[in-house]
């Protein structure tokens, strides 16, 4: 922490943050259900867990608790195991061979 | 056949998760953590190898054995390690379980000892949790990859 941060600023920045992601995750959702095909729901799936980490990175400095940052690391490698087996299930038809 | 990029990315990422896994696992008896989202991980790593490189590979590529193609996946011996896996994880557990009934305690009676001047980590906290916590470990890798290698051969 340097001394220019102020902690008002540092705490309106990161609830304006987590509100603007969680937005960001009812507009993906938009895509999910209504996504024209399969490829656009695996990837905004893939978004809304991306944007699922930075929530949980944004919880973990508001609180001061680095255990946060645990779940976020689980749930970045399990959004990529899932988003990379639909990837090779839509171009290969099988996941694994 | 998966491209080049996909192996490569397995390559770096696997140790990745598995060092993940071990860290969740080893301080899971005070964080949050534990034998069971270890053990998740864990499989989570085996899925990206199975992803990357094919059911064949473990058994053909890293052990350096002969494997007939057209055969049931089901009779394979990584699959048969991989059910001894779970059954001794789940002896492990109940034996860790029963040990406290030998000092007069309830079933399931946890305890640590904290040891003082270890090398390099000076304070280690040692906590009997951690065998429990081996055989949910074993029960949960087990049970995940006999799934994971039986059905995704289907």
């Amino acid at each position: 922490m340097t001394e220019a941060t102020d902690p008002a600023v540092l705490e309106t920045t990161i609830r304006a943050a987590i509100v603007v992601v969680s937005a960001l995750c009812v507009f993906c959702s938009y895509r999910v259900i209504r996504g024209p095909t399969d490829p656009d729901r695996v990837v905004a799936l893939d978004a809304i867990a991306t944007n699922v980490v930075a929530i949980a990175v944004l919880f973990a400095i508001q609180t001061d608790r680095g255990l946060f940052l645990t779940v976020s690391l689980v749930l970045a490698i399990i959004a990529f195991i899932a988003t990379v087996a639909v990837a090779k299930f839509v171009t290969e038809g099988e996941v694994i061979e | 056949m998966t491209t080049v990029i996909m192996r490569t990315t397995a390559r770096v990422i696997v140790p990745i998760i598995l060092v993940v896994a071990v860290t969740l696992f080893v301080e899971g008896h005070n964080l949050p953590g534990g034998g069971f989202i270890g053990g998740v991980l864990t499989t989570t790593a085996f899925a990206v190898i199975y992803l990357a490189f094919g059911l064949d590979f473990l058994e053909r590529g890293v052990l350096g054995r002969d494997v007939e193609p057209g055969k049931e996946p089901s009779r394979d011996r990584v699959v048969v390690a991989y059910r001894r896996l779970f059954e001794y994880g789940l002896a492990i557990a109940v034996l860790s379980g029963l040990v406290p009934l030998l000092f007069d305690r309830p079933f399931l009676t946890q305890t640590f000892v904290e040891l003082e001047g270890v090398p390099i980590y000076d304070h280690v906290e040692l906590a009997s949790a951690v065998a429990f916590d081996l055989g949910v470990y074993c029960v949960v890798v087990g049970g995940l990859l006999t799934i994971l290698s039986v059905v995704g051969a289907e």
